[in-house]
């Protein structure tokens, strides 16, 4: 698999879904509104692209899903992370700190 | 754990694409809910709050196809992503992926062309509707060391009337015979098949045109009814539509056509061209040779339900009745039964199990050579892999790389194998010896197909697991830090790559053992002598038909023929016999010397009628007494000649010359006693190595026979013969037809073409075998001294000689050969044992062989290491010291 644009973009995406789920099992919109929370409102994801995504990772192995009831007795589906999915949040972090780290001294020389 | 979940997420999105539809549009709408209400809260109008929701989320639409995508295509686009990648590898290393695909070709096409044989044969049920509830019935008599014989009719008849779970008994003559076909042309030889009225009914076929016979034709009847064959109906009635009821001429008697047979329908033979009734004669079922000559091969079908056992037991009681009934004849008679499938596999079971065998080591060493050079290669691409695995591929993702690319080249091959097993099985079908494998048709069909996707994806798996798992133990900081070459050195590959050494060495040795012993076998045979010289000789046989109705008849035109044939100009030498050479025998009897006690009979004696030249012209030197003369006429003292065979055994100790003996077991006042005047050397009338058996001969003027061979001697080319020899019989009788016209020489040849063929065949897998684990053997050699340049270079700089150096890489390869050869000879010497009954003088664990063969390998194997070996000793050290 080559790395075009749209990977790295699919990849950011999934580490942060990733990261979130760290915390504890959500539901997709619980998700979104971590994210922008997290990012104090810096990163607004399109919250659409969201569930495509989750469905990567959970073919992936590395989250699974289920329905549950919500407190406010609604049924929703949650997400949580698989020992696994635990794992690739590490590498995937380290993944993306090289990745910055060589495009900022790019940057830089450039 | 977490792959399989995965997984089975994929499948239920693969067959429930609306139930996950359906979810998918629950938790949008949820998430809009709460978005909604997010929103809400933040003081938005209800109208406001729900149209930012839906912006916000941007697009429900796309994103439950983006959503459908990432479920159905994600693998697929990985897949043909890992099948891209692969085929630009192989591209980049176009030499190692011919390799490859070559050896894999040869393993898989070897194993597709003999799967394909052993599918038609046994396999492929018979095309018989509900052919396992078939059974073959057989008499079994442990007195005579009968088994799997050949039922006596009124045996067979009264199974057919005692046992109640036999739905029929039907029986015909195993083999076929010869009928001559006139006033159509020529006189045409029609293969024909002797069988009961109920044959067809019973195996369940229906004629294609007219009627086929039914129980009622068993019996000899008024008019003669025949049943063509789809192959003697194109043949010799040229396809013609309205040929049932017209009549035909067979052996001067006229039949009536009654029925056609559908091409599907060809039993007992491919070549049968008509089946016509055995034709019993009702009034004689009492006699004693009713029950004494045993010539039907029985059939049952077993009632719908019925089990072959509870049947069998019902057999036993018909069978034990019968010993009480009839002592005489059926005293040690019993009767067995097996399916009739289990039955015509009979004999070709062994040598096919034995050649796939064969094939399934060449394709494990195939795949050990190819896993080889993928190993190679992925230590070669250890930098790569850890490249990748450091910019986040997963580790899996990789295993399933490198499995993708071992999937990609077993397809390859896989593909080309199919293609070269299918011409393989042409070549099979032309090859194989006269009704070995008993089928023409080896059409690769679905089982075959199955057959070879199992052993594509299972190669693909054996050959690609090494360097997959070779990815995984890697960690990828040490191979980055080794700088790409130090993985190389690695224990892990050079113990692969030992692994496979010893276990192609040991898999070469199986084949090749198993080729050697079949090969001294069948050089054992090729050295028995025969008894008689086959060398220069020409055999034919002629029927002789309804006009000879009266032995003065019959010997009167044999007396005649033979003079005549002698006469043809290069004839050394001509007798007449009832036996074709190398075919058995016509029959056997008991019999019992004048003045023995009782109970001093023997049994299964060969029993002949020769014209007095025969000996002369078979070159069977007459031991003691004398040979036929022309004293021995029709109505002179009935005189017999016996093999030394039965001198040796039945007369051990005593001169048989002038003993009396009948041909029964407990002589009658009605027994005819002959006169023993000569012993004659034995002759191997079955084959080459079946032993002798003990026969006798009478004179034809004595015993005339309307079946015979005339055998012609010369000096010259015995097929040149032919056309004189036809000119001969067309002169002397124009209605009489000449079979079966062959060299005698050939006929030898015919009888050993089983064992040449499997023998052929087994070499040629052992030759490749043993090429392919020569070349691995080189291979791994190769490579681990390739890197050890700089050791070797290092030694030869601190004083070692080439020859030490040598030493180090032969040694290397002397001790995988040599563990190989342990663990080979160790299951050889057992499974050899399965073999036992293909061989001929030859002990299934021959030292010779074993040795040899252990030896041939071992040479090879040096050779194999030698290459590399001086490669690593000419290492210059300061080239070697430099490098890298």
């Amino acid at each position: 698999m080559g790395t075009d644009q749209s990977d790295v973009l699919r990849g950011t995406l999934d580490l942060l879904i990733l990261k979130t789920l760290t915390l504890e099992p959500m539901h997709g919109w619980g998700i979104s509104a971590r994210m922008q929370q997290f990012s104090r409102g810096l990163l607004d994801v399109n919250q659409g692209s969201l569930y495509p995504a989750l469905q990567r990772l959970e073919q992936r192995g590395w989250i699974t899903s289920d329905w549950r009831t919500t407190e406010n007795n609604r049924r929703a589906k949650y997400y949580a992370l698989t020992t696994s999915g635990r794992r690739a949040v590490g590498a995937e972090t380290a993944n993306w700190r090289r990745y910055v780290e060589a495009v900022e001294l790019i940057l830089d020389i450039a | 754990m977490t792959l399989l979940a995965g997984f089975v997420a994929r499948l239920r999105a693969l067959f429930h694409p609306t139930a996950t539809d359906d979810a998918l549009n629950d938790e949008i709408r949820f998430h809009l809910e709460l978005e909604t209400e997010k929103n809400l809260r933040l003081g938005m109008s209800p109208a406001d709050a729900r149209r930012l929701a839906v912006a916000h989320f941007g697009g429900v639409q796309r994103v439950r196809e983006e959503h459908r995508d990432v479920r159905r295509l994600q693998w697929i686009e990985d897949f043909a992503g890992d099948v891209r990648f692969a085929l630009r590898t192989l591209r980049r290393t176009p030499a190692l992926a011919a390799a490859a695909i070559v050896t894999l070709t040869l393993g898989i096409g070897a194993n597709v062309a003999i799967f394909s044989a052993v599918n038609a044969v046994v396999l492929r049920p018979l095309p018989f509707p509900a052919q396992d509830r078939l059974m073959v019935v057989t008499e079994e008599n442990p007195e005579k060391h009968w088994h799997l014989q050949t039922a006596a009719p009124a045996n067979l008849l009264d199974w057919r009337a005692g046992v109640s779970d036999f739905e029929d008994v039907t029986g015909y003559v195993d083999g076929l015979g010869r009928s001559t076909l006139t006033g159509r042309g020529d006189p045409q030889i029609l293969n024909a098949s002797y069988v009961m009225g109920n044959f067809f009914s019973t195996l369940g076929a229906r004629a294609a045109l007219g009627r086929a016979l039914t129980f009622d034709d068993t019996w000899r009847g008024g008019s003669h009814v025949v049943v063509l064959s789809d192959r003697g109906w194109r043949e010799h009635f040229a396809a013609d539509p309205s040929v049932v009821g017209k009549s035909a001429t067979i052996d001067g008697a006229t039949f009536e056509i009654v029925g056609v047979m559908p091409p599907s329908f060809a039993y007992p033979r491919d070549e049968v061209d008509c089946w016509q009734s055995i034709g019993w004669d009702k009034t004689k079922t009492g006699n004693v040779s009713f029950r004494r000559a045993h010539y039907m091969r029985a059939v049952a079908r077993l009632k719908a339900g019925a089990t072959q056992a509870h049947a069998s037991a019902q057999l036993q009681a018909v069978v034990d009745r019968l010993k009480r009934e009839y002592p005489e004849t059926n005293k040690f008679m019993g009767a067995a039964m097996m399916p009739l499938h289990d039955y015509l596999i009979g004999d070709t079971r062994l040598p096919l199990l034995i050649l796939l065998t064969s094939v399934g080591f060449l394709l494990l060493i195939a795949c050990a050579n190819v896993g080889n050079l993928l190993l190679v290669q992925a230590a070669g691409r250890e930098r790569e892999a850890a490249l990748r695995l450091a910019l986040g591929a997963g580790r899996a993702r990789l295993i399933r790389q490198a499995l993708t690319e071992s999937l990609v080249l077993s397809i390859v091959g896989g593909a080309c194998g199919l293609a070269l097993g299918w011409a393989a099985t042409r070549a099979l079908v032309h090859l194989q010896p006269r009704d070995m494998l008993r089928v023409r048709d080896f059409g690769v069909d679905s089982s075959v197909l199955v057959y070879v996707v199992a052993i594509t994806v299972l190669s693909a798996f054996i050959f690609g697991v090494a360097p997959a798992l070779w990815t995984r133990h890697r960690n990828p900081s040490d191979s980055l830090k080794e700088g790409g070459r130090g993985a190389a050195h690695g224990r892990g590959v050079r113990r692969w790559g030992d692994i496979l050494v010893v276990s192609e060495v040991a898999l070469a040795l199986l084949m090749t053992v198993g080729a050697g012993l079949l090969v001294r076998s069948f050089l054992q045979v090729r050295r028995v002598d025969a008894g008689f010289d086959p060398h220069g000789l020409l055999s034919a046989s002629v029927e002789l038909n309804a006009r000879y109705d009266t032995s003065t008849k019959v010997t009167a035109f044999i007396n005649s023929f033979e003079e005549r044939v002698r006469a043809i100009p290069g004839v050394t030498a001509a007798a007449l016999e009832s036996n074709r050479p190398f075919n058995g025998t016509g029959y056997t009897s008991d019999f019992i010397a004048y003045g023995r006690p009782e109970g001093g009979y023997g049994t299964e004696i060969g029993n002949r009628s020769v014209t007095p030249s025969y000996f002369a012209t078979m070159k069977v030197p007459v031991l003691r007494g004398r040979t036929f003369g022309p004293e021995d006429r029709a109505g002179s003292t009935p005189v017999l000649i016996i093999n030394e065979a039965l001198a040796d055994s039945y007369f051990k100790g005593q001169d048989p010359i002038g003993q009396r003996i009948a041909l029964d077991k407990v002589p009658t006042p009605k027994s005819t006693w002959y006169t023993i005047v000569g012993v004659v050397g034995s002759e191997h009338t079955d084959a080459l190595d079946v032993a002798p058996r003990i026969e006798v001969f009478h004179a034809e003027s004595q015993e005339p026979r309307e079946f015979m061979v005339v055998l012609l001697r010369t000096n010259g080319d015995p097929a040149a013969l032919t056309p004189a020899l036809r000119g001969v019989l067309r002169d002397l009788d124009p209605t009489l037809a000449l079979a079966e016209v062959a060299p005698v020489e050939r006929l030898r040849d015919q009888s050993l073409a089983r064992a040449r063929f499997l023998t052929t065949l087994l070499f040629a897998f052992a030759v490749i075998g043993l090429l392919l684990a020569v070349v691995g053997v080189y291979g791994v050699l190769a490579h681990v001294s390739r890197n050890r340049t700089r050791e070797m270079g290092i030694r030869i700089a601190l004083g070692a000689q080439a020859a030490q150096v040598r030493w180090l890489v032969v040694q290397r390869g002397l001790r995988l050969t040599g563990l190989g050869l342990i663990v080979g000879g160790g299951v050889a010497l057992f499974a050899t044992r399965a073999m036992t009954k293909l061989l001929f003088n030859v002990a299934p664990n021959d030292p010779l062989t074993m040795v040899g063969v252990a030896l041939l390998l071992a040479a090879t194997s040096i050779c194999a290491a030698w290459i590399p070996a001086l490669k690593a000793s000419r290492a210059d050290p300061s080239v070697a010291l430099r490098a890298d």
